[in-house]
């Protein structure tokens, strides 16, 4: 069914995923590269510029799908996209005191390899139509989440102090409208809903992963 | 009456079924499962009659009130019922209590006691007057909605599952004590003389407007609880289906032209959304039932929620 839509639509998204490939790529080679050659310090800034790059292109595929053209659920890409926007701009890139922890090159790590996996295969199936053993890359999360997220926690909660006293995207009181914003307190906020949200998302991951073996089992 | 009653997968639920006199009601049932499996008492039964594999109708809902004969196979003197278990049920009077409780408590601690200290304020406040207009208005609200729960409304279902306890409970109580966080901050900038009086003015319209739409809401069923779904009419029900919800939406709204906070105005973004997609359901299932056919009036064209956009 080679209609003209059909393939601009294959096209695009073959393009779009082996970029963002390349993007994750090139932040794990960088990263492995300044962690033998300088140590964990200066791994931020070795992969600042493709990390902050490759990570907010993923707002793309909340358009992609809003209008359709990937079937996932915006629901479920959104808080996933969310937490990872927030880690990387949020806490990285505004506070600098934060760059040189050791929990930066876990993150980067874990983020990396997962995303060179998840947009390798979906690179593939567009361009070829096809990709090899899905189930068994899915296995992979079973270590990487745990890893990310005790790391996107961990910067977090290190990351505190620096939040507080830095006073940066706080509104406050009194204005007319009588609305007032902390970015300390939404922080933790934001620890509280790891909390329920991290084993509710691992056992999502848990169900794909079963459900993908079966399939595989039964073919 | 030999009664068979199986579970959703087909098993069958209670070996041997059970047997009950040929006069006996659905109630009957009910409580002849729970004495024999103990743990299901009866609000947590769901009683359906058995739908054929592939068919897509919604099954039959056992009535409590209904003898078991108006369901039975006549000839053979059986019945088959499929149960399900809908966990373990809180009365709706107890829900509504304790989700309205928490607002009720909350709020005033927010304005008597000196709480902004623990969020690093001094201990010096000015009260402004609207403030103080504020808490009455907010506790009005909800000691009427306590009362309305043990006087007026009627519930259709006795009860509701025990975990909305915790999510509903969870939305009233966050959501007051963010409101009344701010409406009581010693740095709170009141709006205008004029704009209070007329926020509140119109607010308790509206909530006495509530009422008396609740009062109206109450009627509509008859006092046996037989139930079955009327057409809303009277005061503003002539012209939109679920002029309650309006006049409680209208409502939070003078509050928050009274009041401005963000707070408030988020409170009444989320409250609006939820109710207006009760009101919609609400809407399509009298539209649906009544259709004007087989002597079934026909339902008026009326706003759905709120006049003049849904």
């Amino acid at each position: 069914m080679a209609s003209a839509l059909t393939v601009l639509r294959r096209l695009y998204l073959s393009i779009y995923n082996w970029l963002v490939f390349i993007g994750w790529f090139q932040v794990l080679f960088l990263a492995l590269k300044a962690l033998k050659e300088s140590g964990h310090e200066h791994v931020y800034n070795a992969v600042e510029k493709p990390l902050l790059l490759a990570q907010s292109a993923a707002v793309m595929e909340i358009l992609h799908g809003l209008i359709g053209l990937v079937r996932s659920p915006v629901s479920s890409t959104l808080p996933q996209i969310g937490s990872r926007l927030y880690l990387t701009w949020g806490i990285l890139w505004s506070f600098p005191e934060i760059r040189t922890h050791i929990l930066v090159t876990s993150l980067v790590i874990s983020w990396a390899i997962t995303e060179i996996i998840r947009y390798s295969f979906f690179g593939m199936k567009e361009a070829f139509g096809f990709a090899p053993s899905w189930h068994l890359w899915l296995s992979t999360f079973l270590v990487l989440y745990p890893t990310g997220i005790s790391s996107e926690v961990g910067l977090i909660y290190f990351a505190l102090p620096y939040i507080k006293a830095s006073e940066k995207y706080c509104f406050r009181m009194p204005n007319k409208w009588n609305f007032s914003f902390d970015y300390f307190y939404a922080a933790i906020l934001a620890l509280g809903i790891y909390v329920p949200g991290s084993p509710h998302l691992y056992h999502y991951m848990l169900g794909q992963r079963k459900r993908a073996l079966s399939k595989s089992k039964k073919e | 009456m030999k009664v068979t009653l199986v579970s959703r997968s087909g098993r069958e639920f209670i070996n041997g079924g059970l047997e009950l006199p040929d006069s006996a009601t659905v109630a009957d049932l009910q409580e002849a499962i729970y004495k024999r499996t103990k743990k299901f008492y009866p609000s947590r039964q769901r009683l359906t009659l058995p739908v054929p594999p592939g068919s897509k109708e919604r099954p039959v809902v056992l009535n409590y009130k209904k003898s078991l004969k108006d369901y039975s196979d006549e000839k053979q003197n059986k019945l088959t019922v499929v149960f399900k278990d809908l966990g373990p049920q809180v009365s709706y009077s107890t829900l509504f209590f304790f989700e309205y409780l928490g607002p009720l408590i909350l709020y005033p601690i927010f304005y008597y006691f000196p709480v902004y200290k623990f969020f690093g304020y001094g201990e010096d406040r000015v009260i402004h007057p609207v403030q103080t207009y504020a808490v009455y208005y907010w506790c009005f609200h909800y000691l009427k909605r306590i009362t309305e729960t043990f006087f007026v409304h009627r519930f259709s279902h006795a009860t509701s599952p025990f975990s909305n306890v915790f999510r509903n409970c969870a939305y009233y109580w966050l959501f007051g004590s963010y409101i009344a966080y701010y409406v009581n901050h010693p740095l709170y900038t009141p709006v205008g003389d004029l704009q209070m009086k007329i926020g509140f003015g119109f607010g308790l319209v509206c909530q006495l407007s509530n009422l008396y739409c609740h009062i109206i809401l109450k009627n509509l069923r008859n006092p046996d609880g037989s139930g079955g779904y009327q057409i809303p009419h009277g005061f503003l029900f002539n012209i939109v289906t679920c002029a309650n919800y309006t006049t409680e939406i209208y409502q939070w709204l003078g509050f928050n032209i009274a009041t401005q906070t963000v707070a408030g105005y988020v409170f009444l973004v989320v409250a609006t959304s939820i109710m207006t997609n009760w009101a919609l359901a609400k809407h399509r299932r009298l539209k649906k039932l009544f259709d004007g056919n087989e002597g079934r009036p026909k339902y008026p064209r009326r706003w759905v929620i709120l006049p003049p956009f849904l």
